[in-house]
């Protein structure tokens, strides 16, 4: 579902799906007394219409609210050979950072067995950003080290890609490292990223898009 | 109906009046009554302390204050009849006082009670009787086109007078520490500025505008102020310590007198008038008054209220005005379609929409509807029930079909209370058109409709974010139902009722994970939100 939405309910006349309350509102069709306990049914009933989908208008599988609502820039090799990392950015300018697919990590036969976000100079994932000015937000640059992803026989250090203030980092990869292989696109994300406009499109032009991405890596 | 076409020409007979048949007119009412009050006056005149008036008199104080300060009875010389230089002649006659001086305004009420001021052209303004002051008002009034059942009359002067007549009283006081009539008339009878206008307009307005002073959301303002009373009080405050002392000093001792006025005035630049009789001086901070107050004559209605319940079945349409960079975002708002319909009926200058919570553009109200509460500023009219009713029709049968309204009715400023009434504990009903990455089992119909009071752990949505603290806060599902809908194995409902506040979508999507649990962690998969609608939002008293 994205933020601006397309009506996919149908009109009142075409309402073709049976639900149980239309069965019950004809058994009452036979008793014609109006009593406040029908009139409520049949408010709930109008209502009803309004809510059932007309299935036929419905694809069989809708776009991700990924997909919707952020659009998909891709850092191939950033800093290092095998460091694919994606950016997503929300319309609303955040930028949500993670493993690309393609990473190396997700090569190594051991998988991946920690994350750990105490690198450089501070631990990211003490940090404490408060208030909708987002004070204390620590402001990094693109090449900025957010973790470290260790499998059984490697480490690799994840970076922020985009200049800008670090709002989030996913610490349920601490104690769940297998959220990137179950979805490194989603429940796997690594950090939240504020980047000010002019930074943003500085950066940009240095990304992929999806299509780029895929004609590059060769995926299908 | 019969009652405005009275007053209407009632206004009109007013306005070709003269002065005089104006008098007439309010003679002619109470015909007996005439002779009463002027018999009234001269025996109230009578009955004060002679060398008081005078004394107040030769400081510049205006008859109005004279008769006021010393408590006369009845408020005699309010009575409309009476014009300035009637009253003043009648004190100089009785108490044999020639003034000397010719003061401008008064000393203390700086014109007010003198009904002399300057308008807002600056033109200098010197009414005769109060009756011409109802007269302007009413004009104001029927200008506006307001129409009222009633009126709440207020004055408003500046402060400086307040303290003039306060450094009055208190050197009345002193010098007339051991007369008998100080404690029967000053300290308890002395009727204030204020007042003594208030009651002097008030019966010749409810004449004019056909209807009673009462406590009424129309309000009728009399705005004074004067340049004196900006900066300076400062050095006034500390003048006053001085003067303060310099006349107890003066009492003890009638050589000193001499000296300490002599230090007065050479600290302090203000002249000052000195009754002088060898007892402590009455004195005013300025006696010559050159220039009396402003006037500002303001009559408004405050806000009145429309209170009801909209709905909202376009998803593109957002609750309040959204416009970026001066351009419209999405097709209309809510907020626009019921206060354009409303405000023209009200005649009003401008509204103000308030809603028990919100939905985003692509959410649709549906169901009892939200609780809103429109405010009115200014309203011309208030609209009757049955105008009320007409508007609801009108705006339910627009033919784009937007927004609809339900119990729409004038409330009063208890509709605030209304709206924040349970507003913690509001819970919010929603159907969801859901869809899941792998068919849908008979076991997750069932294990959804188990979970009861769940609670739920949401980090702020990344899509507001931006503008958002970065907070996880609680909430709370109470029920969930999921409802099939055949030809579809990955399609369904779901109906849930929730805590205010829940971000229904990413209780969905499960916003990267930062919402837990959500449907899909339920699940066990992935799921996505199509289509959300409100269905309810639960509130007794709207």
């Amino acid at each position: 579902m994205s933020d601006v939405m397309v009506d996919h309910t149908q009109k009142l006349e075409d309402t073709a799906v049976p639900n149980n309350l239309e069965q019950q509102d004809k058994q009452d069709e036979e008793q014609p007394q109006q009593s406040v306990q029908e009139n409520a049914e049949y408010e709930d009933e109008e209502l009803h219409k309004h809510l059932v989908p007309d299935i036929i208008q419905l694809p069989l599988i809708p776009p991700s609210a990924v997909e919707f609502n952020f659009a998909s820039y891709f850092a191939p090799d950033f800093m290092k050979p095998g460091n694919d990392q994606y950016v997503y950015r929300h319309a609303n300018g955040l930028c949500v950072v993670g493993l690309a697919s393609t990473h190396l990590a997700f090569k190594d036969k051991g998988g991946i067995t920690a994350v750990d976000f105490n690198v450089g100079k501070s631990d990211r994932s003490g940090m404490k950003v408060t208030g909708k000015r987002k004070k204390n937000a620590q402001h990094f640059e693109s090449n900025t080290a957010l973790c470290k992803v260790c499998t059984n026989g490697d480490s690799y250090i994840v970076r922020c890609c985009v200049k800008g203030s670090l709002l989030e980092v996913n610490e349920r990869l601490i104690k769940q490292p297998e959220l990137l292989h179950s979805s490194a696109d989603r429940e796997g994300y690594i950090a939240i990223i504020m980047p000010k406009p002019a930074d943003w499109l500085k950066v940009k032009a240095s990304l992929l898009s999806l299509e780029e991405f895929k004609k590059l890596r060769a995926l299908c | 109906m019969s009652n405005e076409v009275e007053s209407a020409q009632v206004s009109d007979a007013m306005e070709v009046a003269q002065l005089s048949s104006l008098a007439a007119v309010d003679s002619h009412a109470g015909s007996c009554e005439a002779e009463m009050p002027s018999r009234l006056l001269n025996d109230a005149v009578r009955s004060l302390p002679y060398h008081v008036v005078k004394d107040l008199l030769s400081i510049g104080v205006c008859s109005r204050c004279v008769l006021r300060i010393l408590g006369t009875e009845d408020h005699i010389y309010c009575h409309s009849s009476f014009s300035q230089s009637m009253l003043c002649s009648v004190l100089e006659e009785v108490t044999g006082f020639k003034s000397e001086c010719d003061f401008q305004f008064c000393s203390v009420c700086l014109g007010v009670l003198q009904l002399s001021y300057r308008d807002d052209k600056e033109t200098l303004v010197k009414m005769e009787s109060p009756n011409d002051m109802a007269l302007v008002i009413a004009e104001l009034v029927k200008k506006e086109g307001h129409q009222i059942d009633g009126f709440s009359l207020e004055v408003s002067i500046p402060q400086f007078i307040l303290e003039n007549e306060s450094s009055l009283l208190s050197g009345m006081k002193k010098r007339y520490e051991s007369e008998p009539w100080l404690q029967e008339r000053l300290l308890s009878k002395c009727v204030s500025v204020k007042d003594v206008l208030k009651f002097a307009i008030t019966k010749p307005l409810e004449t004019l505008l056909d209807t009673k002073a009462s406590a009424s959301s129309f309000r009728i303002r009399l705005a004074y102020t004067h340049k004196m009373a900006f900066g300076n009080s400062v050095e006034r405050n500390q003048g006053f310590k001085r003067r303060k002392i310099g006349t107890e000093n003066g009492l003890q001792n009638v050589n000193d007198e001499s000296v300490v006025a002599n230090k007065d005035c050479s600290d302090y630049p203000t002249n000052e008038t000195i009754a002088v009789t060898g007892r402590s001086s009455l004195k005013v901070p300025i006696d010559k008054v050159s220039e009396p107050c402003h006037l500002v004559y303001l009559c408004y209605r405050t806000h009145i209220y429309l209170c009801g319940r909209y709905l909202k079945y376009s998803r593109n349409v957002s609750q309040t005005r959204w416009i970026i960079d001066e351009e419209r975002m999405g097709e209309a708002s809510v907020e626009e379609i019921i206060g354009s319909n409303i405000l023209p009926m009200c005649r009003g200058d401008n509204y103000k929409f308030h809603a028990a919570g919100r939905e985003d553009s692509d959410v649709r109200m549906l169901g009892s509807g939200r609780p809103f509460l429109l405010e009115i500023q200014n309203a011309r009219q208030v609209p009757s029930e049955e105008t009320v009713k007409e508007i609801e029709s009108k705006i339910n049968g627009l033919e784009n079909k937007l927004v609809g309204v339900k119990n729409l009715q004038v409330v009063g400023s208890q509709g605030w209370t209304l709206m924040r009434e349970g507003e913690a504990e509001k819970q919010k009903q929603y159907c969801a058109l859901v869809w899941i990455s792998r068919p849908l089992e008979d076991e997750d119909v069932c294990s959804i409709s188990l979970l009861n009071d769940m609670q739920i752990l949401q980090k702020t949505p990344i899509r507001v974010l931006h503008r958002r603290s970065p907070l996880e806060r609680k909430k709370i599902i109470y029920w969930m139902k999921i409802e099939r809908i055949a030809e579809s194995s990955q399609y369904f409902l779901l109906h849930l009722c929730t805590q205010a506040g829940t971000y229904i979508k990413e209780f969905v999507h499960g916003d990267f994970g930062r919402t837990q649990p959500s449907i899909g962690s339920i699940l066990g998969c992935r799921a996505e939100i199509l289509q959300l609608d409100v269905t309810d939002v639960k509130m007794d008293s709207f």
